[in-house]
């Protein structure tokens, strides 16, 4: 088999962004002062591990090269700079400082003036530099008397809270997504940081407009709510160019989507999801975040027009249903060069949303409304099955998927109890699906070699094929 | 039904009633013509489920032996609540039901209307929309959730729902809840008359079948408590607090080792399901107001604090020396309440213990021995 090989030029790639992420953050550094940012990193201890963020860049460059690897590294570097902006928003604008969960998309508060934090960041961002670093927080919660069962990343979270390691803000906003698990966990962290607290409620039944006219005003409640009991205030404008920039990006990801349709895909996996994960939740309506999305939907353009396929020799299309191997990043960079697989679609990236209309206050309200109440994971976790079966078939279509990965997180009740019901829609459609046993944030519960274990067994077994590697 | 004078022969009809989901009332309305509706959840307004020749039955799974079937569809890792109903209603148990009605209540109820859905669809079916919060947006909402659901059933079974009927049934509900709440009372006593454990199967027996055929039993129960003078003595009262329980059994249990049941703040129990549906105004929006003001479940998002005091308020009017958490295992909403119940009630000076169990009472050994450490650290 001809496999790609990284050359000279993807060494330099992997450098030149080492390079930019170290100096991203050594700016940091001087602006906020080295004494400072000890007592910083004292304080918030999970700052350290932040800075294991070439690693990251090591395990998504693994195997790439060319535009595919240009695109993975930007993505890296991105987090980085935006990461960055987070944490100066705790060291320097504490008093605008709000705490939402991350369901709860921060464009509200940015056109507010506040300055977000999400706490579930850590344990998203954290296991993907160290698969093991969670534990320690989700030890914390159980010893507080949480149940073992309970989702482990809302465990973690409240993890940090226990420990004292969640910046205080001056408000909490969070909701009932995307699962009880989550929703509840607000309970104890609230308790913990002792802030006046908002909950978005989302309806069961959301599609429809009664429920975008309840949502729509829901989300005023909580914008006045805000007013109240912060700095905050309302800038409408200010929402507008942000949901404005939010469509470019989005418009930008279309295109990119169309790209991927195509045989072989011209790039994939990381650069195609974490791009969404990061710029669509955490940094959305940012022009660095459509910027993003403009690279490497000119790096997937590149490809194509040359032929070039991010996955050589790419033989199985798969799509990945629920939140991706947070401790196993890789899993996707190990099983391309394993055995071909190349990731086109995932369930937390993929949405038949319309853009936010932006003509007035009240349309703003409805389409980010429809953007939290519909979007991936709130639209698969709330609502009847049909959400989560009509949606993961589509997606089969239309990116023409081989296989489906679905990442059967343990502490994930609400997806687990559809798998029954998944494998045998799966089997009358002739569809092979991949259940893999783990859990979102614990190496304890199936660690790497075991999840390889798995896609080995489901590969050599289900599919019929041989390791490349 | 002379026999039934004596608490002892009443205990057993009550028990019997319980062995079955179809039992012998239940054959008995059916065979009248009445309709019987599943629910599951607290959240459902049993008066809208009993209006006309509707009647509701609070679904349990007695004598689930297993849930092997079930455990392929929901997996492993969801309450055994659901799947012990899942796995009966794909034994054919519920057949006999001509609908069933969900809350949204928690994702492991709604997967169960998922699941039952593909597999063993039931004639009707209808999943009610409860907000996780209490305030006037969410009040109108589940108003008009309300409002679909007395149109579904009044549709589909062809049968008057108007307002005048839903009241009628609300008042006729009332009634009922005072007289269980009258004898609910009787508990504050110092040596109450009955255990909780027979509370706990009156209570039971009266959501396991159509309440109209029933309505004599509080009565019964009464009197064959007055009649005893007593239920015999005990080392410490208790108030129990968790999720669904509706095993009799479980509170006989905790009664064996020297405990007496005096407050049952559960799916079930007394509190806060006795208190009544106001009479005025408009029937739907009385029931949406008592949905969301009454109920004190952990899925509604912003009451801890209001949760945490009602339970401490009613251990204090209720005199319990300890307090009994017991939550179904992989329960998401009780697993994050109980463990800050706990800090909460031991600030409050009340001795409490924390239990995790199944759905079907088992592991009685550890549970007596459990109980049993309690009583002797409280030096009872």
């Amino acid at each position: 088999m001809n496999r790609q090989k990284p050359g000279i030029a993807d060494a330099f790639i992997l450098l030149k962004h080492k390079i930019i992420n170290w100096a991203v953050i050594l700016g940091m550094v001087f602006r906020r002062g080295v004494y400072y940012m000890l007592l910083d990193l004292k304080r918030y201890p999970w700052m350290m591990d932040l800075l294991k963020v070439n690693r990251l860049l090591n395990k998504f460059a693994a195997g790439r090269t060319g535009n595919y690897r240009k695109a993975v590294s930007l993505v890296v570097t991105q987090v980085t700079k935006d990461m960055v902006e987070l944490l100066e928003g705790i060291f320097h604008h504490r008093d605008r400082l709000v705490i939402h969960e991350d369901m709860v998309p921060p464009e509200i508060l940015r056109a507010m003036g506040l300055k977000p934090w999400m706490p579930e960041i850590l344990g998203i961002l954290l296991p993907m530099m160290d698969p093991s670093v969670m534990e320690k927080y989700i030890d914390a919660a159980e010893n507080e008397g949480i149940p073992p069962d309970l989702c482990s990343l809302p465990k973690a979270t409240m993890g940090l809270a226990v420990k004292g390691y969640i910046p205080v803000g001056q408000a909490i906003v969070t909701s009932n997504l995307p699962c009880d698990g989550g929703m509840n966990s607000y309970a104890l962290i609230e308790k913990k940081l002792k802030l006046p607290t908002f909950r978005l409620d989302i309806p069961y039944n959301f599609y429809n407009d009664e429920a975008e006219v309840y949502f729509a005003g829901e989300l005023r409640r909580m914008i006045s709510w805000l007013e109240k009991h912060t700095l905050g205030k309302m800038d409408w404008n200010l929402l507008r160019e942000i949901c404005i920039e939010r469509n470019r990006m989005a418009e930008i990801e279309l295109e990119l989507w169309d790209m991927i349709r195509q045989k072989p895909a011209p790039v994939s996996a990381e650069a195609v999801y974490i791009s969404h994960l990061w710029g669509f939740n955490v940094f959305p309506g940012y022009k660095s975040s459509t910027e993003l999305f403009r690279k490497i939907a000119s790096l997937a353009k590149g490809n194509l027009d040359k032929g070039i396929a991010a996955v050589q020799d790419e033989k199985y299309r798969a799509l990945l249903w629920n939140p991706p191997t947070m401790h196993f990043i890789d899993l996707f960079a190990w099983a391309e060069q394993a055995y071909g697989v190349s990731l086109i679609m995932d369930s937390m990236s993929y949405n038949r949303l319309p853009f936010i209309d932006t003509e007035n206050e009240e349309t703003m309200l409805r389409g980010l409304g429809r953007n939290i109440m519909q979007g991936p994971m709130a639209r698969h976790t709330r609502g009847p099955m049909e959400n989560f079966f009509d949606d993961m078939f589509h997606i089969v279509k239309a990116f023409d998927i081989d296989m489906i990965f679905l990442a059967g997180h343990i502490g994930c009740k609400n997806t687990q109890a559809l798998n029954g019901i998944l494998r045998e829609k799966a089997r009358e459609l002739g569809l092979p699906v991949l259940i893999i046993d783990y859990d979102l944030s614990d190496t304890r519960i199936v660690p790497r070699t075991g999840i390889m274990a798995q896609v080995d067994h489901f590969m050599e077994n289900v599919m019929n094929t041989k390791k490349r590697i | 039904m002379r026999v039934l004078l004596k608490m002892n022969n009443l205990q057993e009809y009550l028990a019997g009633l319980l062995d079955d989901p179809c039992n012998e009332v239940v054959e008995q309305a059916v065979a009248y013509g009445m309709i019987p509706l599943g629910y599951t959840c607290s959240l459902i307004p049993e008066p809208v489920l009993s209006a006309g020749r509707l009647f509701p039955l609070r679904l349990r799974a007695p004598g689930v032996s297993g849930t092997e079937t079930a455990d392929i569809y929901l997996s492993s890792v969801i309450c055994s609540y659901t799947r012990s109903l899942l796995e009966l209603a794909l034994d054919s148990k519920y057949d006999f039901l001509k609908g069933w009605v969900f809350a949204a209540s928690c994702d492991h109820l709604r997967r169960l209307y998922d699941n039952l859905g593909y597999l063993n669809k039931p004639e009707f079916s209808f999943i009610l929309d409860v907000p996780h919060k209490n305030n006037e947006a969410a009040m109108e909402w589940l108003e008009l959730e309300l409002e679909k659901l007395r149109t579904a059933l009044s549709s589909h079974f062809n049968i008057d729902m108007s307002d005048e009927v839903i009241s009628t049934s609300i008042k006729e509900n009332n009634i009922m809840l005072a007289e269980l709440r009258s004898i609910g009372d009787m508990r504050k006593e110092a040596m109450p008359l009955f255990t909780g454990t027979e509370f706990h199967r009156l209570m039971m027996a009266l959501q396991a079948a159509p309440r109209k055929l029933l309505s004599d039993i509080p009565g019964r129960f009464r009197d064959a408590a007055l009649k005893r003078g007593g239920a015999g003595k005990f080392r410490a009262r208790f108030m129990i607090v968790g999720g669904e329980l509706d095993d009799p059994a479980y509170t006989g249990v905790i009664e064996s080792m020297g405990g007496r049941v005096v407050a049952d703040r559960y799916c079930t129990g007394s509190f806060p399901g006795l208190e009544p549906i106001s009479e005025s105004g408009k029937p739907l929006a009385a029931i949406a107001l008592y949905i969301l003001e009454k109920n004190r479940c952990p899925r509604m998002m912003e009451e801890f604090d209001r949760r945490a005091d009602y339970i401490i308020n009613i251990a204090r009017e209720y005199s319990a020396d300890g307090i009994i958490i017991q939550t179904i295992k992989f329960c998401d909403t009780w697993g994050v309440e109980s463990s800050l119940l706990v800090a909460a009630l031991r600030d409050a000076g009340i001795p409490v213990l924390r239990l995790e169990r199944e759905y079907r009472t088992g592991g009685e050994g550890q549970l007596r021995t459990r109980v049993q450490a309690f009583i002797e650290s409280m030096k009872k």
